[in-house]
């Protein structure tokens, strides 16, 4: 057993219900997406449409009252630890990641044998999930473009314009649909390919064992028996 | 005698020319409805027409110069099938057409010499149909030894408005589509590039319907009133009431879309039951046009009733000749315009699904990589020492059990701290 211990310190419930809601309106966006882009399923058209908009507006207000509980919930700063700090603060840049970026790069692509110490987060990691609530953001500021009860507020209108015009505009949100899925790749084939712990703990709540590692030392410091 | 009904002088002038009053009142009508104006304002149009047109003693018909730029006359062919007023009383009674490439009895120097006139004059509308064709200095739109540009802009330096008629006009349509050698562009940016401050009125369409230009016309020429289409703008200098709203909208099948009843195909059972052409490339819910409601030739049919899907004519941008109809909606059975990627014509699904599926495989040759150095379970096991820290001892991020050959730092009490629960903020 390699891996550190899974806490559930390291996602609080809140952020567990969180993440269930980004899966669900995420999946029900891109189903509901390519059945609005080409309908196959013709009988499901207007349901499809009327799920798009209401998963939409509950995706983008999911993402805002995560950003806003970053500053309130607290979270362990890494992983095989039970301490916390506000959850922003896992989010900027840590000491247990300094000058890790190249490693955990080499680590992936097989040019480094051993797994780098970090934080909850690796680097390229963190940088990719901060990528996501710009993504949502940006989706949105698309969708509501392309919505016929908004695409006439000047703003949508102006964006519209920018982009070169609804056809541009369909297929930046088209394309924008793609990055998610690729997200949702990259991140269900990393979160699994070394064991099913971090999924346990993610969807369920369940915790795991393993090593402990101490924040304040930036190492690890033994070992988790109590815990299976 | 007095109580006695009398016939005004306005109507025996009507009745002279085979008029009655009530065929008049529904020219009126036709005419309120065509500005976009209220029925209540039937009596202004009726006094406007009274006063300006036909009872005027002297020639007082509004002027309009009709140029032809980079243009297939499909808007003039148009424009000459109009009903309301029909095309008659509008070049006789309404209009001085002083000068039109196509329509004008006259030919040769006898018209450019009245088209020079009228310049001189002032005081008139002109009409410009087709694209403005930047390239070759101009010359691509030679007529009576004067390049394009600068006839547009002779003429429209001293027009009291501009009415750029058909997409080309307004910004390029399918004359500035890739790689649009002929540097086409609307007439609005145009003028604005030369700085020319004349009011510009964009009207698209491929062509345009003839009744659009007439509510823009009739505002002009028979209420006399500047302000009336100026007001109507919205920020393309399009007519608003027109413009503001999507095919989809108005359209006439819009319940077959709402009920989930499609054509996939041409010249299936779906397709003759009139259903909802959206599947075969319909642009309507991208295009601001109301030819729905409007219809074509006289009023009897339009796109969508004849069984055609929408093409998206009316898509004009007059600030970026690249957002032109035909650029942005072809392949125009498609749901999605090709992009160009060198010298390939792509569909964005081929694009996105040949990425994803190239990302997918990348993930499934990684996983065999994975399984193959044993990382799988659990990963691998965890470096001794972080490599910067191996380097820069005095300088270190963590605390090891060697500072050079590093090693977890295995303490039972750390252990304890970290695995039960605390705060530590």
């Amino acid at each position: 057993m390699a891996h550190l211990a899974h806490y559930r310190e390291a996602h609080p419930l809140v952020f567990v219900i969180t993440h269930w809601i980004n899966l669900v309106a995420m999946v029900m966006l891109i189903l509901t997406g390519f059945l609005i882009h080409f309908p196959f399923l013709p009988f499901l058209m207007g349901i499809a449409r009327g799920c798009h908009l209401f998963f939409g507006f509950v995706l983008f207000f999911n993402c805002i009252a995560r950003v806003i509980m970053a500053f309130f919930v607290k979270t362990s700063p890494t992983g095989g630890t039970r301490q916390q700090v506000t959850d922003y603060k896992t989010w900027l840049p840590q000491k247990d990641n300094r000058h890790q970026a190249l490693e955990w790069i080499k680590y992936y692509l097989f040019l480094k044998k051993d797994h780098p110490l970090g934080a909850k987060l690796g680097v390229p990691q963190k940088i990719s999930y901060l990528l996501i609530p710009v993504l949502i953001i940006v989706m949105f500021w698309t969708g509501l473009c392309l919505w016929g009860v908004t695409m006439n507020v000047p703003v949508f209108a102006a964006t519209t314009n920018l982009v070169g015009g609804l056809m541009s505009m369909r297929i930046i949100h088209y394309f924008m649909m793609y990055v998610f899925i690729i997200f949702m790749f990259i991140h269900i084939y990393l979160a699994n390919v070394e064991g099913f712990e971090p999924t346990k703990l993610m969807f369920i709540h369940k915790e795991h064992g393993g090593l402990v590692y101490d924040p304040d030392l930036h190492n690890i410091v033994g070992e988790d028996h109590d815990v299976h | 005698m007095e109580n006695q009904a009398t016939m005004s002088e306005f109507d025996s002038i009507l009745a002279s020319r085979g008029v009655s009053r009530r065929s008049f009142m529904k020219l009126c009508a036709g005419i309120a409805a065509a500005a976009g104006l209220s029925p209540l304002a039937v009596p202004r149009v009726a006094s406007a027409l009274e006063e300006s047109v036909i009872g005027a003693t002297s020639g007082d018909l509004y002027p309009v110069i009709w140029i032809e730029g980079a243009s297939c006359t499909g808007c003039t062919e148009s424009f000459a099938q109009v009903e309301t007023p029909d095309v008659a009383s509008v070049v006789l009674d309404l209009i001085s057409l002083n000068y039109s490439e196509t329509l004008s009895a006259a030919a040769g120097h006898s018209v450019e010499e009245a088209k020079a006139q009228t310049i001189k004059a002032g005081n008139y509308i002109l009409i410009y149909e087709g694209a403005v064709l930047e390239a070759f200095d101009g010359n691509a739109l030679r007529v009576a030894g004067e390049v394009g540009t600068t006839a547009l802009v002779e003429a429209a330096e001293s027009a009291n408005a501009v009415v750029a008629v058909g997409s080309c006009a307004v910004n390029g349509g399918w004359m500035a589509a890739a790689p649009n050698p002929a540097q086409a562009l609307g007439v609005q940016q145009y003028l604005e590039k030369v700085g020319v401050a004349t009011p510009v009125v964009n009207v698209p369409g491929c062509p345009v319907n003839p009744e659009w230009v007439m509510s823009v016309l009739v505002d002009v020429v028979v209420m006399k009133d500047m302000d009336l289409l100026l007001n109507r703008l919205n920020d393309f200098n399009m007519p608003g009431d027109l413009f503001n709203q999507t095919i989809h909208d108005n359209c006439e099948r819009r319940g077959h879309f709402e009920n989930g009843e499609f054509v996939y195909e041409f010249g299936s059972e779906e397709e003759a039951l009139g259903y909802c052409l959206y599947p075969v490339g319909c642009k309507g819910p991208q295009t601001r046009a109301m030819c729905g409601v409007t219809l074509w030739n006289n009023r009897r049919s339009w796109c969508v009733q004849a069984g055609a899907p929408c093409v998206g004519c009316c898509e004009s941008n007059p600030h970026n000749p690249g957002d032109n109809w035909v650029e942005v909606n072809t392949p125009f059975y498609k749901r999605m315009r090709d992009l160009r990627i060198g010298p390939l014509n792509l569909q964005p699904t081929t694009i996105a699904v040949t990425v994803t599926g190239l990302v997918a495989a990348a993930l499934v040759v990684h996983g065999f990589g994975m399984k193959a150095s044993g990382r799988m379970d659990g990963g691998a096991p965890f470096e001794k020492i972080r490599k910067w820290d191996s380097k820069h001892p005095q300088q270190e991020i963590g605390t090891y059990a060697d500072p050079v050959t590093g090693g977890p730092v295995l303490d039972e009490e750390l252990v304890h701290k970290n695995a039960d629960p605390r705060n530590n903020d």
